[in-house]
């Protein structure tokens, strides 16, 4: 319990020290403060994880710079929890989020638009509907793009209409869970996830276990089949010791086969007309439904921008997140390299923090202090067995590493409590979480 | 921060730290505990769920706890894991960090009236 007389001797203490509510909750009234024609201008762009995450603790960082969040749309939908939806135990209206909050709470200008273009000399954004917007310092969160090329007869179209990846939260979450819901009795459901470094990396193997947990409800003899373009996968030991306790992993009746790259498991040819996909082999695999998810790359306007290297992700200096090729950019979130951390929302929200109080420190001429960061990621193998990883990270020899023995998965124990409490704890997470970007 | 600073130190010397604590710290305190704001809540300020509120935590019970963690003492299903990424001096840093927060659920419209 928090000790009450301690706070207040505290509060006393801060106010004898002229520091009164300021420095009692560590924030300011910024919202009301109307901003001075010569303040310091941050534009954002793209309002998802690490574009809000940043706005909302820019603002923390300093009370008076203008804030703008340049986002096309008006409310933003978590990827996080969509797994659950396609198995009915959300909607996408809970997973909804929009940015009242930032704009009244937290003076933040919103700008519903796109970025089509910057000009780095001038230090000027332009927009897709005309807009020109100067700035001081410019935050690109821009998320993922796909390499649909990787795949013969797979395009950005066909995942729209008929072999959703949903591996962004909208339509194509309500598309694929129709196509497994409404799969034949015994029916087969294949999934390929993508190779190289992907946003969310046990996001795949969530899905293919929300989707067993449903089957064996509804369509008991129905099969997954996971045709991974790798030998190994996030979590992979919790996902296989949850998939032997829930659905049968590794015997002749298991819900779930997983083929390996080298079982050959990598997916070159996608069919949607005869609904089968072709492996590396040549093998032709017949499918009820399928998700194939993309090989992934930096959102597509930090690649136009030139915001990415060879390996078509934005290289960045990781005690401040500023871009490696343009000054005064600073890109976050999935978009970038991170090393050792994932691309996870956990991740790009903490990065979010680094880069906020980075940008606030050199706005006023100081050095940024040491970066430090964490992620935590759940996942469910069942909608009451949950599973994580987790690590606190810094940068050492110019690289986001684990720090201390801090990196690791859930072990693997008898106590059936582990599990359950973890798939509590995920849903608690999310639902804070959202509000630590959001609100 | 560096508003907090004279509070931060004077908070130490109160805890029985040394004065060493400040200038030995690689991390700001307040970034280290804006990383617990995922499951803790904005400024550790999320009451209504069962991660526990860290938001007036008394700075002795947090390190202690923390240190069972690490340690392996207590049993949890992550925060032992969470707790091996620090040291003594940044969670007793973090736990003053958290002791100066108002143990009320984090509010947005707070930041229309403050000031
Ligand atoms: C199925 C699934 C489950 C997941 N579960 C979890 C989980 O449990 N925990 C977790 O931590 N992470 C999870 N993730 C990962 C998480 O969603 C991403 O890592 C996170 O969203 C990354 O944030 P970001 O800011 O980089 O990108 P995004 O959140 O995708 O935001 C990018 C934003 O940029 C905008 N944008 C793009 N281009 C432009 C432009 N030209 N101009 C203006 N705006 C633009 C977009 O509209 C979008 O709003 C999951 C992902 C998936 C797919």
């Amino acid at each position: 319990m928090p000790n009450n007389s301690t706070i207040l001797s505290r509060r006393e203490l801060l106010k004898s020290a002229g520091l009164g509510a300021l420095a009692l909750s560590g924030i300011f009234g910024a919202s009301h403060r109307a901003y001075a024609k010569n303040a310091q201008h941050v534009v954002v762009i793209g309002g998802g994880i690490g574009g809000a995450t940043f706005a909302k603790y820019m603002r923390f960082a300093d009370a008076d710079v203008k804030i703008t969040v340049i986002e096309p749309n008006k409310e933003y939908i978590t990827c996080l929890r969509t797994n659950d939806v396609m198995v009915d135990l959300h909607t996408l209206d809970e997973l909804t989020f929009s940015y009242d909050t930032l704009r009244n709470n937290y003076g933040i200008q919103f700008l519903f638009d796109s970025v089509s273009d910057v000009d780095f000399d001038k230090k000027q954004v332009r927009t897709k509907q005309g807009e020109k917007l100067s700035y001081d310092k410019l935050v690109v969160s821009p998320g993922i793009d796909f390499r649909f090329e990787d795949y013969e007869g797979l395009s950005a179209e066909i995942a729209n209409t008929q072999l959703p990846h949903a591996y962004k939260a909208g339509p194509q979450t309500l598309l694929l869970r129709d196509q497994v819901q409404s799969m034949p009795q015994g029916g087969v459901f294949v999934m390929s996830p993508p190779a190289g470094e992907f946003r969310c990396p046990p996001g795949p193997y969530e899905r293919a276990s929300m989707f067993a947990e449903w089957m064996q409800r509804h369509n008991p003899t129905g099969k997954i089949l996971i045709l991974d373009p790798k030998n190994t996968h996030s979590k992979y030991g919790p996902f296989r010791k949850g998939w032997e306790r829930l659905y049968g992993f590794g015997t002749d009746n298991s819900m779930i086969d997983w083929l390996a790259l080298d079982e050959g498991g990598k997916v070159t040819q996608v069919d949607p007309k005869r609904k089968l996909v072709k492996t590396e082999n040549g093998t032709e695999i017949k499918y009820d439904a399928c998700n194939v998810i993309p090989n992934q790359r930096a959102g597509k306007i930090a690649q136009h921008l030139g915001l990415t290297d060879a390996s078509e992700w934005c290289p960045v200096n990781r005690n401040t997140f500023e871009s490696e090729i343009h000054q005064h950019v600073y890109v976050l979130g999935d978009s970038t390299i991170a090393d050792a951390m994932p691309k996870s929302g956990n991740a790009a929200n903490t990065q979010a923090k680094v880069a906020a109080k980075a940008i606030a420190a050199e706005l006023k001429g100081e050095t940024p202090g040491n970066a430090i960061f964490s992620n935590v990621c759940f996942s469910l193998v069942g909608s009451r067995y949950g599973i994580s990883i987790s690590a606190i990270y810094e940068v050492r020899d110019g690289l986001i590493k684990p720090k201390g023995q801090s990196a690791g998965v859930s072990p693997i124990v008898d106590s059936p409590a582990q599990a359950a409490l973890e798939a509590v704890y995920q849903k608690n997470w999310h639902r804070t979480f959202v509000k630590d970007v959001f609100g | 921060m560096k508003r907090l600073a004279p509070l931060f130190a004077a908070s130490l010397l109160t805890f029985g730290v040394q004065a060493q604590a400040n200038e030995d710290l690689r991390f700001d305190p307040e970034a280290m505990a804006w990383l617990c704001a995922p499951c803790h809540g904005t400024q550790g300020r999320e009451l209504y769920e069962s991660m526990p509120a860290l938001a007036g935590l008394d700075p002795e019970f947090f390190t202690q706890t923390m240190l069972d963690y690490r340690e392996g003492r207590r049993a949890t299903t992550i925060m032992d894991r969470v707790a091996r990424g620090f040291s003594d001096a940044e969670i007793k840093a973090m736990a003053l960090w958290f002791a100066e927060q108002p143990a009320e659920q984090w509010n947005p419209e707070e930041l229309n009236h403050a000031q």
